[in-house]
Protein backbone atom coordinates (compact mmCIF):
# COMPACT_ATOMS: atom_id res chain seq x y z
CA UNK A 1 0.00 0.00 0.00
CA UNK A 2 1.55 3.30 -0.98
CA UNK A 3 0.39 5.30 1.60
CA UNK A 4 2.54 8.93 0.76
CA UNK A 5 0.64 8.43 -2.20
CA UNK A 6 -2.73 9.44 -1.52
CA UNK A 7 -3.77 13.09 -0.45
CA UNK A 8 -6.07 14.19 1.61
CA UNK A 9 -7.43 16.11 -1.38
CA UNK A 10 -7.51 12.37 -3.40
CA UNK A 11 -9.51 10.72 -0.13
CA UNK A 12 -12.56 13.38 0.09
CA UNK A 13 -12.80 13.64 -3.46
CA UNK A 14 -12.91 9.82 -3.52
CA UNK A 15 -15.97 9.77 -0.63
CA UNK A 16 -17.32 12.18 -2.06
CA UNK A 17 -18.29 10.84 -4.71
CA UNK A 18 -19.00 7.75 -3.69
CA UNK A 19 -21.50 9.82 -0.85
CA UNK A 20 -23.06 11.33 -4.22
CA UNK A 21 -23.58 8.59 -6.54
CA UNK A 22 -24.20 5.85 -4.34
CA UNK A 23 -27.97 5.11 -3.27
CA UNK A 24 -29.59 2.13 -1.00
CA UNK A 25 -27.02 2.74 2.11
CA UNK A 26 -23.82 1.37 3.47
CA UNK A 27 -24.40 -2.15 2.16
CA UNK A 28 -24.71 -0.85 -1.28
CA UNK A 29 -21.65 1.60 -0.87
CA UNK A 30 -19.12 -1.61 0.06
CA UNK A 31 -19.44 -2.74 -3.09
CA UNK A 32 -18.53 0.55 -4.95
CA UNK A 33 -15.72 1.09 -2.15
CA UNK A 34 -14.55 -2.02 -2.96
CA UNK A 35 -14.71 -1.08 -6.60
CA UNK A 36 -12.85 2.08 -6.14
CA UNK A 37 -10.36 1.60 -3.36
CA UNK A 38 -9.48 -2.27 -3.92
CA UNK A 39 -9.68 -2.58 -7.58
CA UNK A 40 -9.10 0.89 -9.19
CA UNK A 41 -7.22 2.80 -6.97
CA UNK A 42 -5.13 -0.11 -5.08
CA UNK A 43 -5.25 2.02 -1.63
CA UNK A 44 -6.39 -1.15 -0.06
CA UNK A 45 -5.62 -4.56 -0.28
CA UNK A 46 -8.75 -7.45 -0.17
CA UNK A 47 -7.87 -8.20 3.23
CA UNK A 48 -7.78 -4.96 4.79
CA UNK A 49 -11.28 -4.13 2.72
CA UNK A 50 -12.86 -7.52 4.50
CA UNK A 51 -11.40 -5.59 8.02
CA UNK A 52 -13.27 -2.57 7.06
CA UNK A 53 -16.17 -4.24 6.75
CA UNK A 54 -16.28 -5.94 10.01
CA UNK A 55 -15.05 -2.99 11.85
CA UNK A 56 -17.98 -0.96 9.69
CA UNK A 57 -20.40 -3.06 11.01
CA UNK A 58 -19.51 -3.79 14.45
CA UNK A 59 -18.80 -0.66 15.70
CA UNK A 60 -21.68 1.80 16.54
CA UNK A 61 -23.24 4.29 14.02
CA UNK A 62 -23.52 4.04 10.27
CA UNK A 63 -22.09 1.40 7.90
CA UNK A 64 -20.92 3.71 5.22
CA UNK A 65 -19.86 6.63 7.13
CA UNK A 66 -17.87 4.07 9.52
CA UNK A 67 -16.14 2.91 6.29
CA UNK A 68 -14.89 6.21 5.20
CA UNK A 69 -13.40 6.91 8.71
CA UNK A 70 -11.58 3.79 8.84
CA UNK A 71 -10.23 4.08 5.51
CA UNK A 72 -9.34 8.01 5.96
CA UNK A 73 -7.41 7.22 9.30
CA UNK A 74 -5.63 4.52 8.05
CA UNK A 75 -4.54 6.33 5.03
CA UNK A 76 -3.70 9.54 6.06
CA UNK A 77 -4.62 9.33 10.09
CA UNK A 78 -6.65 11.69 12.04
CA UNK A 79 -7.03 14.46 8.82
CA UNK A 80 -7.92 11.66 6.51
CA UNK A 81 -10.40 10.40 9.10
CA UNK A 82 -12.16 13.91 9.31
CA UNK A 83 -12.20 14.52 5.57
CA UNK A 84 -12.96 11.09 4.55
CA UNK A 85 -16.19 11.47 6.64
CA UNK A 86 -16.87 14.99 5.39
CA UNK A 87 -16.13 13.43 1.99
CA UNK A 88 -19.34 10.75 2.57
CA UNK A 89 -21.35 13.32 4.26
CA UNK A 90 -21.17 16.09 2.46
CA UNK A 91 -23.63 15.07 -0.44
CA UNK A 92 -26.31 13.90 1.54
CA UNK A 93 -26.14 16.97 3.72
CA UNK A 94 -26.60 19.62 0.84
CA UNK A 95 -29.11 17.73 -1.53
CA UNK A 96 -31.14 16.79 1.58
CA UNK A 97 -31.50 20.88 2.45
CA UNK A 98 -32.01 21.94 -1.22
CA UNK A 99 -34.98 19.02 -1.29
CA UNK A 100 -35.88 19.83 2.21
CA UNK A 101 -37.33 23.31 0.56
CA UNK A 102 -38.98 21.69 -2.25
CA UNK A 103 -40.98 18.99 -0.18
CA UNK A 104 -41.69 21.85 2.35
CA UNK A 105 -43.30 24.14 -0.69
CA UNK A 106 -45.32 20.85 -1.97
CA UNK A 107 -46.48 19.97 1.36
CA UNK A 108 -50.40 19.30 1.50
CA UNK A 109 -50.93 19.07 -1.77
CA UNK A 110 -53.30 16.39 -3.10
CA UNK A 111 -50.60 15.37 -6.07
CA UNK A 112 -47.80 15.39 -3.41
CA UNK A 113 -49.46 13.72 -0.41
CA UNK A 114 -50.91 10.59 -2.96
CA UNK A 115 -47.40 10.34 -4.94
CA UNK A 116 -46.11 9.94 -0.83
CA UNK A 117 -49.09 7.30 0.18
CA UNK A 118 -47.43 5.01 -2.91
CA UNK A 119 -43.96 5.58 -1.53
CA UNK A 120 -44.95 5.16 2.45
CA UNK A 121 -46.23 1.34 0.73
CA UNK A 122 -43.06 0.89 -0.93
CA UNK A 123 -40.72 1.64 2.63
CA UNK A 124 -42.79 -0.76 4.48
CA UNK A 125 -41.15 -3.43 1.95
CA UNK A 126 -37.90 -2.43 2.05
CA UNK A 127 -37.14 -2.09 5.60
CA UNK A 128 -39.21 -5.54 5.78
CA UNK A 129 -36.38 -6.01 3.09
CA UNK A 130 -33.48 -5.15 5.22
CA UNK A 131 -34.88 -7.35 8.13
CA UNK A 132 -34.43 -9.57 6.53
CA UNK A 133 -30.92 -9.42 5.18
CA UNK A 134 -29.74 -8.01 8.80
CA UNK A 135 -31.59 -11.18 10.38
CA UNK A 136 -28.88 -13.54 8.32
CA UNK A 137 -25.75 -11.75 9.86
CA UNK A 138 -27.30 -13.56 13.53
CA UNK A 139 -26.13 -17.01 15.26
CA UNK A 140 -29.71 -18.80 15.94
CA UNK A 141 -29.94 -20.29 18.38
CA UNK A 142 -32.04 -20.92 21.49
CA UNK A 143 -30.24 -17.56 23.08
CA UNK A 144 -30.82 -15.27 20.27
CA UNK A 145 -34.79 -16.34 19.36
CA UNK A 146 -34.92 -15.87 22.96
CA UNK A 147 -33.51 -12.51 23.27
CA UNK A 148 -34.72 -11.61 19.73
CA UNK A 149 -38.26 -12.46 21.19
CA UNK A 150 -37.93 -10.46 23.67
CA UNK A 151 -36.53 -7.11 22.52
CA UNK A 152 -39.10 -7.24 19.74
CA UNK A 153 -42.01 -7.97 22.40
CA UNK A 154 -40.81 -4.89 24.45
CA UNK A 155 -39.59 -2.53 21.63
CA UNK A 156 -42.63 -3.20 19.99
CA UNK A 157 -45.61 -3.09 23.15
CA UNK A 158 -43.82 -0.47 25.49
CA UNK A 159 -41.92 3.21 26.07
CA UNK A 160 -38.81 1.37 27.32
CA UNK A 161 -35.83 2.84 25.87
CA UNK A 162 -34.34 0.93 23.10
CA UNK A 163 -30.79 1.53 23.87
CA UNK A 164 -31.14 -0.24 27.04
CA UNK A 165 -32.19 -2.87 25.41
CA UNK A 166 -28.87 -2.99 23.27
CA UNK A 167 -26.94 -2.59 26.52
CA UNK A 168 -28.29 -5.47 27.73
CA UNK A 169 -27.99 -7.34 24.79
CA UNK A 170 -24.23 -6.55 25.27
CA UNK A 171 -23.78 -7.83 28.32
CA UNK A 172 -26.08 -11.08 27.56
CA UNK A 173 -23.72 -11.79 24.88
CA UNK A 174 -20.44 -10.98 27.23
CA UNK A 175 -21.91 -13.61 30.31
CA UNK A 176 -22.76 -15.78 27.31
CA UNK A 177 -19.19 -16.06 26.52
CA UNK A 178 -17.92 -15.96 29.58
CA UNK A 179 -20.15 -19.47 30.75
CA UNK A 180 -18.87 -20.74 27.57
CA UNK A 181 -15.41 -20.29 28.04
CA UNK A 182 -15.93 -22.05 31.57
CA UNK A 183 -17.39 -25.20 29.46
CA UNK A 184 -14.15 -24.61 27.41
CA UNK A 185 -15.65 -24.53 24.13
CA UNK A 186 -16.16 -21.40 21.63
CA UNK A 187 -18.35 -22.79 18.40
CA UNK A 188 -19.44 -19.22 18.61
CA UNK A 189 -16.22 -17.76 17.53
CA UNK A 190 -15.42 -20.09 14.60
CA UNK A 191 -19.24 -19.74 13.73
CA UNK A 192 -18.63 -15.77 13.67
CA UNK A 193 -15.33 -15.97 11.67
CA UNK A 194 -16.82 -17.96 9.00
CA UNK A 195 -19.93 -15.42 8.70
CA UNK A 196 -17.86 -12.35 8.95
CA UNK A 197 -15.38 -13.97 6.30
CA UNK A 198 -18.46 -14.41 4.10
CA UNK A 199 -20.96 -11.16 4.64
CA UNK A 200 -18.77 -9.44 2.16
CA UNK B 1 -33.14 24.70 23.43
CA UNK B 2 -34.79 22.42 21.12
CA UNK B 3 -30.42 22.10 19.00
CA UNK B 4 -28.85 20.76 22.19
CA UNK B 5 -31.76 18.37 22.70
CA UNK B 6 -31.35 17.37 19.08
CA UNK B 7 -27.84 16.85 19.35
CA UNK B 8 -27.92 14.92 22.49
CA UNK B 9 -30.36 12.72 21.15
CA UNK B 10 -28.54 12.45 17.75
CA UNK B 11 -25.34 11.98 19.70
CA UNK B 12 -26.80 8.70 21.52
CA UNK B 13 -28.60 7.32 18.29
CA UNK B 14 -25.17 7.45 16.82
CA UNK B 15 -23.80 5.83 19.55
CA UNK B 16 -25.90 3.16 20.48
CA UNK B 17 -27.01 1.91 17.05
CA UNK B 18 -24.78 -0.99 15.49
CA UNK B 19 -25.40 -2.51 12.39
CA UNK B 20 -26.26 0.92 10.23
CA UNK B 21 -28.72 2.75 9.33
CA UNK B 22 -32.09 0.82 9.09
CA UNK B 23 -31.33 0.22 12.84
CA UNK B 24 -31.90 3.37 14.05
CA UNK B 25 -35.40 3.88 12.74
CA UNK B 26 -36.75 2.75 16.37
CA UNK B 27 -34.24 5.11 18.11
CA UNK B 28 -35.65 7.75 15.72
CA UNK B 29 -39.28 7.21 16.04
CA UNK B 30 -38.89 7.45 19.77
CA UNK B 31 -37.11 10.54 19.35
CA UNK B 32 -39.83 12.53 17.22
CA UNK B 33 -42.74 11.04 19.00
CA UNK B 34 -41.23 12.13 22.58
CA UNK B 35 -40.48 15.83 21.55
CA UNK B 36 -43.20 16.12 19.68
CA UNK B 37 -41.14 16.71 16.44
CA UNK B 38 -42.57 15.05 13.24
CA UNK B 39 -45.68 13.04 13.17
CA UNK B 40 -45.37 9.67 12.69
CA UNK B 41 -46.44 10.07 9.08
CA UNK B 42 -44.42 13.00 8.13
CA UNK B 43 -40.98 10.81 8.97
CA UNK B 44 -42.41 8.20 6.82
CA UNK B 45 -42.36 10.34 4.29
CA UNK B 46 -38.68 11.96 5.02
CA UNK B 47 -37.63 8.30 5.03
CA UNK B 48 -38.66 8.07 1.78
CA UNK B 49 -37.18 10.81 0.42
CA UNK B 50 -33.96 9.66 2.68
CA UNK B 51 -33.86 6.30 0.44
CA UNK B 52 -34.63 7.53 -3.01
CA UNK B 53 -31.53 10.08 -2.92
CA UNK B 54 -27.62 9.36 -2.59
CA UNK B 55 -25.97 8.90 0.37
CA UNK B 56 -26.19 7.05 3.31
CA UNK B 57 -29.82 6.73 4.65
CA UNK B 58 -29.61 7.61 8.12
CA UNK B 59 -27.49 10.90 7.20
CA UNK B 60 -29.94 11.63 4.51
CA UNK B 61 -32.92 11.42 7.50
CA UNK B 62 -30.76 13.17 10.31
CA UNK B 63 -30.22 15.99 7.94
CA UNK B 64 -34.01 15.87 6.80
CA UNK B 65 -35.02 15.55 10.51
CA UNK B 66 -32.61 18.57 11.83
CA UNK B 67 -33.92 20.95 9.11
CA UNK B 68 -37.30 20.62 10.37
CA UNK B 69 -36.63 20.98 13.76
CA UNK B 70 -34.45 23.44 13.18
CA UNK B 71 -36.97 25.35 10.76
CA UNK B 72 -39.77 25.37 13.63
CA UNK B 73 -37.34 27.32 15.56
CA UNK B 74 -35.53 29.94 13.70
CA UNK B 75 -36.41 29.72 10.31
CA UNK B 76 -33.66 29.22 7.36
CA UNK B 77 -31.16 29.98 9.43
CA UNK B 78 -32.01 27.39 11.99
CA UNK B 79 -33.27 24.61 9.86
CA UNK B 80 -29.25 24.47 8.56
CA UNK B 81 -28.19 24.58 11.92
CA UNK B 82 -29.89 22.03 13.00
CA UNK B 83 -29.47 19.72 10.07
CA UNK B 84 -25.57 20.31 10.88
CA UNK B 85 -26.55 19.80 14.37
CA UNK B 86 -28.14 16.22 13.95
CA UNK B 87 -25.87 15.27 11.10
CA UNK B 88 -22.56 16.19 13.33
CA UNK B 89 -24.18 14.52 16.31
CA UNK B 90 -24.95 11.11 14.52
CA UNK B 91 -21.72 10.81 13.23
CA UNK B 92 -19.38 11.96 16.21
CA UNK B 93 -19.37 8.99 18.26
CA UNK B 94 -18.84 6.58 15.66
CA UNK B 95 -15.64 9.04 14.21
CA UNK B 96 -13.89 8.76 17.45
CA UNK B 97 -14.98 4.90 17.65
CA UNK B 98 -13.58 4.07 14.53
CA UNK B 99 -10.29 6.24 15.16
CA UNK B 100 -9.32 4.32 18.25
CA UNK B 101 -10.50 0.81 17.10
CA UNK B 102 -8.46 1.23 14.20
CA UNK B 103 -5.56 1.82 16.07
CA UNK B 104 -5.80 -1.38 18.47
CA UNK B 105 -7.71 -3.49 15.29
CA UNK B 106 -6.37 -6.92 15.51
CA UNK B 107 -6.79 -7.04 19.41
CA UNK B 108 -10.15 -5.57 19.32
CA UNK B 109 -11.85 -7.86 16.74
CA UNK B 110 -10.27 -11.03 18.27
CA UNK B 111 -11.36 -10.10 21.71
CA UNK B 112 -13.80 -12.76 22.85
CA UNK B 113 -15.40 -10.41 24.90
CA UNK B 114 -16.18 -7.59 21.79
CA UNK B 115 -17.17 -11.11 20.29
CA UNK B 116 -19.49 -11.90 22.90
CA UNK B 117 -21.21 -8.72 23.29
CA UNK B 118 -21.87 -8.19 19.62
CA UNK B 119 -23.61 -12.00 19.38
CA UNK B 120 -25.43 -10.66 22.21
CA UNK B 121 -26.61 -6.91 20.26
CA UNK B 122 -26.85 -8.56 16.38
CA UNK B 123 -30.60 -10.58 17.76
CA UNK B 124 -31.45 -7.46 19.18
CA UNK B 125 -31.03 -4.69 16.49
CA UNK B 126 -33.12 -7.39 14.28
CA UNK B 127 -35.65 -7.14 16.56
CA UNK B 128 -35.36 -3.75 16.89
CA UNK B 129 -35.78 -3.93 13.00
CA UNK B 130 -38.88 -5.78 12.74
CA UNK B 131 -39.90 -3.63 15.33
CA UNK B 132 -39.78 -0.84 12.79
CA UNK B 133 -41.69 -3.04 9.86
CA UNK B 134 -44.34 -3.53 12.20
CA UNK B 135 -44.55 0.03 13.38
CA UNK B 136 -44.79 1.27 9.45
CA UNK B 137 -46.74 -1.17 8.52
CA UNK B 138 -49.51 0.20 11.31
CA UNK B 139 -48.90 3.94 10.90
CA UNK B 140 -49.83 3.05 6.29
CA UNK B 141 -52.83 0.52 7.24
CA UNK B 142 -54.11 1.66 10.37
CA UNK B 143 -52.80 4.89 11.32
CA UNK B 144 -55.03 5.53 14.70
CA UNK B 145 -53.65 2.11 16.16
CA UNK B 146 -51.41 1.91 18.32
CA UNK B 147 -49.36 -1.23 19.97
CA UNK B 148 -48.31 0.55 22.64
CA UNK B 149 -51.39 2.44 23.85
CA UNK B 150 -53.63 -0.73 23.32
CA UNK B 151 -51.18 -2.33 25.73
CA UNK B 152 -51.21 0.13 28.28
CA UNK B 153 -55.04 -0.01 28.18
CA UNK B 154 -55.05 -3.40 28.79
CA UNK B 155 -53.23 -3.22 31.67
CA UNK B 156 -55.30 -0.33 32.90
CA UNK B 157 -58.61 -1.89 32.20
CA UNK B 158 -57.74 -6.04 33.13
CA UNK B 159 -59.02 -5.50 36.91
CA UNK B 160 -62.45 -3.85 36.24
CA UNK B 161 -65.75 -5.80 36.23
CA UNK B 162 -66.79 -6.69 32.89
CA UNK B 163 -69.40 -4.26 32.23
CA UNK B 164 -66.96 -1.57 32.67
CA UNK B 165 -64.30 -3.24 30.59
CA UNK B 166 -66.81 -3.29 27.83
CA UNK B 167 -67.87 -0.02 27.71
CA UNK B 168 -63.82 1.38 28.53
CA UNK B 169 -62.92 -0.79 25.20
CA UNK B 170 -65.54 0.11 22.86
CA UNK B 171 -64.92 3.75 22.59
CA UNK B 172 -61.16 2.57 21.81
CA UNK B 173 -62.07 0.04 19.83
CA UNK B 174 -63.72 2.27 17.22
CA UNK B 175 -61.24 5.04 17.43
CA UNK B 176 -58.28 2.46 17.11
CA UNK B 177 -59.68 0.83 13.76
CA UNK B 178 -61.78 3.84 12.67
CA UNK B 179 -59.13 4.22 9.97
CA UNK B 180 -58.70 1.48 8.17
CA UNK B 181 -56.76 2.30 4.51
CA UNK B 182 -57.08 -1.16 2.77
CA UNK B 183 -56.15 0.65 -0.70
CA UNK B 184 -52.62 0.98 1.14
CA UNK B 185 -52.61 -2.60 2.61
CA UNK B 186 -53.45 -3.60 -1.12
CA UNK B 187 -50.72 -1.84 -2.16
CA UNK B 188 -48.04 -3.01 0.00
CA UNK B 189 -48.99 -6.72 -0.61
CA UNK B 190 -48.47 -5.38 -4.46
CA UNK B 191 -45.13 -3.71 -4.01
CA UNK B 192 -43.45 -6.13 -1.19
CA UNK B 193 -42.81 -8.78 -3.84
CA UNK B 194 -40.70 -6.82 -5.86
CA UNK B 195 -38.82 -5.51 -2.88
CA UNK B 196 -36.96 -8.96 -2.57
CA UNK B 197 -37.23 -10.80 -5.66
CA UNK B 198 -33.87 -10.94 -8.10
CA UNK B 199 -34.38 -10.56 -11.77
CA UNK B 200 -30.94 -12.23 -13.02
CA UNK B 201 -28.62 -11.87 -10.79
CA UNK B 202 -29.49 -8.50 -9.48
CA UNK B 203 -32.23 -6.87 -6.87
CA UNK B 204 -34.57 -4.17 -8.47
CA UNK B 205 -32.89 -0.81 -7.55
CA UNK B 206 -34.85 0.67 -4.73
CA UNK B 207 -34.65 4.04 -6.04
CA UNK B 208 -36.81 2.99 -9.29
CA UNK B 209 -39.08 0.90 -6.49
CA UNK B 210 -39.57 4.14 -4.64
CA UNK B 211 -40.23 6.00 -7.54
CA UNK B 212 -42.67 3.40 -9.26
CA UNK B 213 -44.94 3.55 -6.18
CA UNK B 214 -45.15 7.08 -6.00
CA UNK B 215 -46.77 6.88 -9.52
CA UNK B 216 -48.58 4.39 -8.65
CA UNK B 217 -49.95 6.15 -5.60
CA UNK B 218 -50.54 9.32 -7.90
CA UNK B 219 -52.66 6.78 -9.90
CA UNK B 220 -54.43 5.36 -7.56
CA UNK B 221 -55.31 7.85 -5.26
CA UNK B 222 -54.70 11.26 -7.26
CA UNK B 223 -55.85 10.12 -10.77
CA UNK B 224 -58.43 8.12 -9.64
CA UNK B 225 -59.26 9.66 -6.54
CA UNK B 226 -59.44 6.35 -4.20
CA UNK B 227 -60.11 7.11 -0.97
CA UNK B 228 -56.59 7.38 1.70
Amino acid sequence: MNKQKVSLWQLFWTFFKTGAFTFGGGLAMISILEEQLVAKKKWMTSQEMLDMIVIAESTPGVIAVNSATHVGYKLRGIAGALLATLGIVLPSFLLMIGLYFVVDAFQGNVWYNAFFAGIQCCVVALIANAFVKMSKLVQWNALSIAMFAISFVVSTATNFNVIFLILIGALVGIVATFVQGKKQQLPIDNALDQKQGGAQ
Amino acid sequence: MSFLLLFWEYFQIGLFTIGGGYAMIPMVQQMVQKHGWLTQAELLNFMGIAESTPGPFSINLATFVGMKVGMAELGVFGGVLGATIATVGVVLPSLVVIVVVTKILNKFMQNKWVKGALNGIRPVVVALILSAVVSVVLEVILPNFSVKQTVAKLLQTIGLPSDQFQQQWQGFAEQSFGEFNWVSLLLVCVISPFAFVKIGNKKINPVFLILASGVLGLLVFGVFGVQQ
